[in-house]
């Protein structure tokens, strides 16, 4: 359980975090916003990276300032853009990494093996990391997160950049993962995907929480329909009209000429600030 | 202390760094040795010892230097260092195996110029061990001045710059392959804000090569600890 009490954050003048207020208690909990939103900031901050300018965090009634070497045994965070050492190899790495959580070099080496073939890495164990596609050295990063056993697993952006397919084997890989985990991303499918809580940031704040479906609720029985210069909408994104409209009309736009696409997450940033007619 | 983590760190990032890219070694040995061959001819042999004790000065101070490279590569470009941060390793542990490190990469070069320095009678076993020492102490320098840079960048891009221009400075500007009393004095007081220079004139003078000067192991050391203070301070453990 993450209690996230008044947060705030700047950078000399820009205000990367303007109070935010929340608590976090789900198994896989996901934090969607555009760049920018101040994702990196909130999960640096949960994970003992970075100092808030005011606020306080308490993980699982520990205090962030007061109880940080407790606080460190028991969450491991993936920072964003996080790559594995060119010359060292996946078993290395994982090796390394659990002997600095204190395992011995046998333990971290069964627990490191053990890891890699869990997902699926084992032919790929030693091959220095250089050699590996980008969703294999993002996996040897999932193989830390799966030996290490902790209560809380901090994944920021876990697959951005990466190939569908890759992106594909790197989620099967963090179902895998019995931690508590907190993950950000700006895929609405991954969030989706991989949670079912969803905390949605803009420009620093908490703009709404809930389920995918609570947070979709709004779109319920609706379609999006988009027409490049089309005369009707309710958001213009460049020359690109984008209207809301129930089910049953869809036939009808289609024949006005409009593309008629399913409502994703996406849409919930693609309607920031319009009025949804029911 | 977590000693297992700093000796599999150096095992891993020092020694099989030597055998996965050669190439940075060879590199690291190419300004020393190519001083040797130059001072040698150009000297007759006559200042053979101090190319032997610069070169194996400089081997040391360049590698801890670039360390700054990888210390910054850790911490902006891959992140490694934030991996750690979020985790029980503490910052001296991440340091010490940094550090220990740089100086396994040394190795190869420290064992080439020792053998030279026994071959042309320079060394003994004494003279070794305190050699040694004071490797030990420039490579804890110089590796913390690699924190304070990586900690103050903000942006990889200049940092193989910025350690090209320190190393040469660090290096050759330095009496590290010449005589210290043959340049200036109010010159040489500049120099000694590099390690590098009480160093050499600690060392010059314990070989015999010129006069002694006691003063050099205290400024040695008040700068070793005042480098420790502030790489500690500038690595961003926390930011
Ligand atoms: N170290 C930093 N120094 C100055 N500004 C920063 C720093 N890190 C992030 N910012 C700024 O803070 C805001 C939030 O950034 P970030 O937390 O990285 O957002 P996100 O991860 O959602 O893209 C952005 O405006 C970003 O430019
Ligand atoms: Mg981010």
């Amino acid at each position: 359980m993450i209690r996230v009490k008044d947060l705030t954050k700047k950078y000399g003048n820009i205000h990367a975090l303007k109070g935010v207020t929340i608590e976090i208690n789900d198994k896989v909990t996901s934090i969607i916003g555009r760049n920018g939103a101040g994702k990196t900031t909130f999960i640096r901050i949960l994970s003992t990276q970075l100092k808030p300018t005011s606020g306080s965090v308490n993980i699982n009634g520990m205090d962030i300032d007061r109880d940080i070497n407790k606080i460190r045994k028991i969450i491991l965070s993936i920072p964003q853009e996080a790559q594995p050492v060119g010359i060292m190899t996946p078993l290395e790495h994982l090796e390394l990494y659990l002997i600095a959580r204190g395992y011995s070099l046998s333990e971290a080496r069964r627990e490191g093996k053990y890891a890699l073939e869990e997902l699926e890495m084992e032919e790929f164990k030693d091959v220095p990391c250089d050699e590996l596609s980008g969703g294999m050295k993002r996996k040897v990063f999932v193989a830390m997160a799966l030996a290490s056993k902790v209560d809380i697993v901090f994944l920021d952006e876990p697959t951005t950049g990466l190939d569908p397919l890759s992106r594909m084997e790197v989620w099967n890989s963090i179902r895998k993962l019995d931690s508590n985990i907190i993950l950000t991303t700006h895929y609405m499918e991954e969030a989706s995907e991989l949670s079912n809580k969803v905390i949605v940031f803009n420009e620093g704040q908490v703009v709404s929480q809930g389920t995918v479906r609570d947070l979709l609720a709004p779109f319920k029985n609706k379609v999006r329909v988009e027409k490049t210069n089309g005369e009707e909408y309710d958001v213009k994104i460049g020359k690109l009209s984008i209207k809301y409209v129930p089910n049953d009309r869809a036939q009808e736009y289609l024949s006005k000429g409009y593309d008629v696409k399913n409502i994703t997450l996406d849409d919930l940033f693609i309607s920031r600030g319009v009025t949804l007619e029911s | 202390m977590n000693l297992r983590f700093i000796l599999i760190f150096s095992y891993n990032y020092g020694l099989k760094f030597i055998k996965r890219g050669p190439s940075y070694l060879i590199a690291s040995l190419a300004l020393p040795l190519s001083l040797l061959f130059l001072i040698f001819i150009i000297s007759g042999g006559r200042l053979l010892p101090y190319a032997i004790i610069g070169g194996v000065l400089s081997i040391v101070t360049s590698n801890a230097i670039n360390g700054a490279a990888d210390a910054a590569f850790f911490r902006l470009q891959i992140r490694f260092q934030d991996l750690f941060v979020a985790s029980p390793l503490t910052k001296m542990d991440y340091m010490t195996a940094l550090t220990a490190s740089y100086f396994v990469f040394s190795l190869p070069g420290i064992i080439l110029y020792v053998s030279l320095g026994f071959i042309f009678h320079i060394l003994n076993l004494l003279k070794l061990i305190v050699l040694i020492l004071v490797i030990f102490l420039i490579t804890i320098s110089f590796t913390n001045l690699a924190f304070i840079i990586a900690g103050l960048l903000k942006h990889i891009r200049n940092v193989w710059g910025i350690t090209a221009i320190l190393s040469i400075i660090a290096t050759v500007l330095t009496p590290t392959f010449y005589p210290y009393f043959i340049i200036p004095k109010n010159f040489l007081m500049v120099l000694l804000i590099s390690p590098i220079t009480p160093a050499s004139i600690f060392l010059q003078g314990y070989f015999g090569l010129a006069p002694y000067d006691a003063i050099s192991i205290p400024i040695l050391i008040i700068e070793t600890i005042a480098l420790m203070i502030m790489g500690n301070y500038f690595i961003k453990w926390r930011e």
